[in-house]
């Protein structure tokens, strides 16, 4: 299966998802103009890679930013992320954030709480 | 008029569901019970997935509102400390052109003083003495030119500090002019 690599910019995050290793990046800012455009063929990647996912599949996200709209979308990979489980696989998630981002550290134990998935929170120093 | 920014749609599947759904209800008089059991556990489940997004953005908005208040307030205080900072300094510039404006008059008040110095010693005092030889007078004389030096430097000294802060007005407003002259050229 391709290898999904997307550069980051200003507005949208680095976007870095490997399924032979089963190691995935999601990296920067997000706030996108058109959010449905930029998410929609990391959704459709991550349904066609948990048909057949590596044994254990690792999410590392570590975003400074995100608006409204990118949250959703993030929810929506996770819970796709979710479907790995039902065929035996073992989905990580590894959430970062800014040693003084404490806002970001709780938004990603709403996560953890609304998908259920097992999240490691890594706090990087500037 | 300005042209209106496309509205991104990031709820099309959602809505997709609920007009399926919606089309659905029309004819369920005429669905079997099965088509309708599997047609409610549908709703159910996106029912569901709204909730969690509902949920989730709702507890991120209010935290992000939260922290822009912290952010707000901090701002505000800092903004606070900078007026008082500003009112010191503009109290010390004007505290420094004061003894500038000082210094520089009892300078011309000096200069002054010893000007009429050698003009009372050439001049006046061998007047009186081949006039009058009243040494009482001669002191008194030099007694009237030493008490009109203060006054002298009071009013040397107030044209001094008007002339400065004359000058440090035009230059606050040449500077007032040049920024918004910037800000136009910006737009």
């Amino acid at each position: 299966m391709e290898h999904l690599q997307i550069k980051g910019t200003k507005l949208s995050p680095l976007v870095d998802f490997n399924a032979d290793t089963g190691k995935m990046e999601l990296s920067g800012r997000s706030i996108p103009e058109n959010s449905y455009e930029f998410y929609n063929p990391l959704l459709e990647w991550i349904s066609a890679y948990a048909q057949n996912p590596h044994e254990t599949t690792e999410l590392k996200v570590y975003l400074e930013y995100f608006n409204t709209s990118s949250s959703k979308y993030i929810l929506e990979v996770l819970k796709r992320l979710k479907e790995i489980l039902k065929n035996n696989g073992t989905v990580k998630v590894l959430w970062c954030y800014d040693e003084d981002d404490e806002e970001m550290m709780e938004t990603g134990e709403d996560y953890e709480d609304v998908t259920g998935l097992d999240f490691d929170y890594q706090e990087i120093e500037e | 008029m300005g042209r209106k920014r496309p509205k991104e749609n990031i709820y099309h599947k959602e809505k997709a569901h609920l007009e399926h759904t919606q089309e659905f209800l029309s004819s369920a008089q005429e669905a079997s019970p099965e088509e309708l059991m599997k047609e409610l556990k549908a709703t159910c489940k996106n029912f569901e997935e709204l909730l969690d997004q509902t949920v989730l953005i709702t507890r991120i908005s209010d935290r992000l509102q939260r922290k822009l208040d912290k952010t707000n307030d901090k701002l505000q205080q800092l903004n606070d400390q900078l007026n008082d900072k500003n009112i010191e300094l503009q109290n010390t510039i004007d505290d420094l052109i004061k003894a500038k404006a000082g210094r520089k008059a009892t300078s011309i008040v000096f200069i002054f003083a010893l000007i009429l110095f050698v003009f009372s010693e050439a001049l006046i005092d061998p007047y009186i003495d081949s006039n009058t030889k009243n040494i009482y007078l001669s002191l008194a004389i030099k007694g009237l030119i030493a008490m009109l030096i203060k006054p002298f430097e009071m009013l040397v000294e107030e044209g001094l500090l008007k002339s400065a802060r004359k000058k440090t007005l035009k230059e606050r407003k040449a500077l007032i002019n040049k920024e918004d002259h910037l800000e136009i050229e910006e737009k």
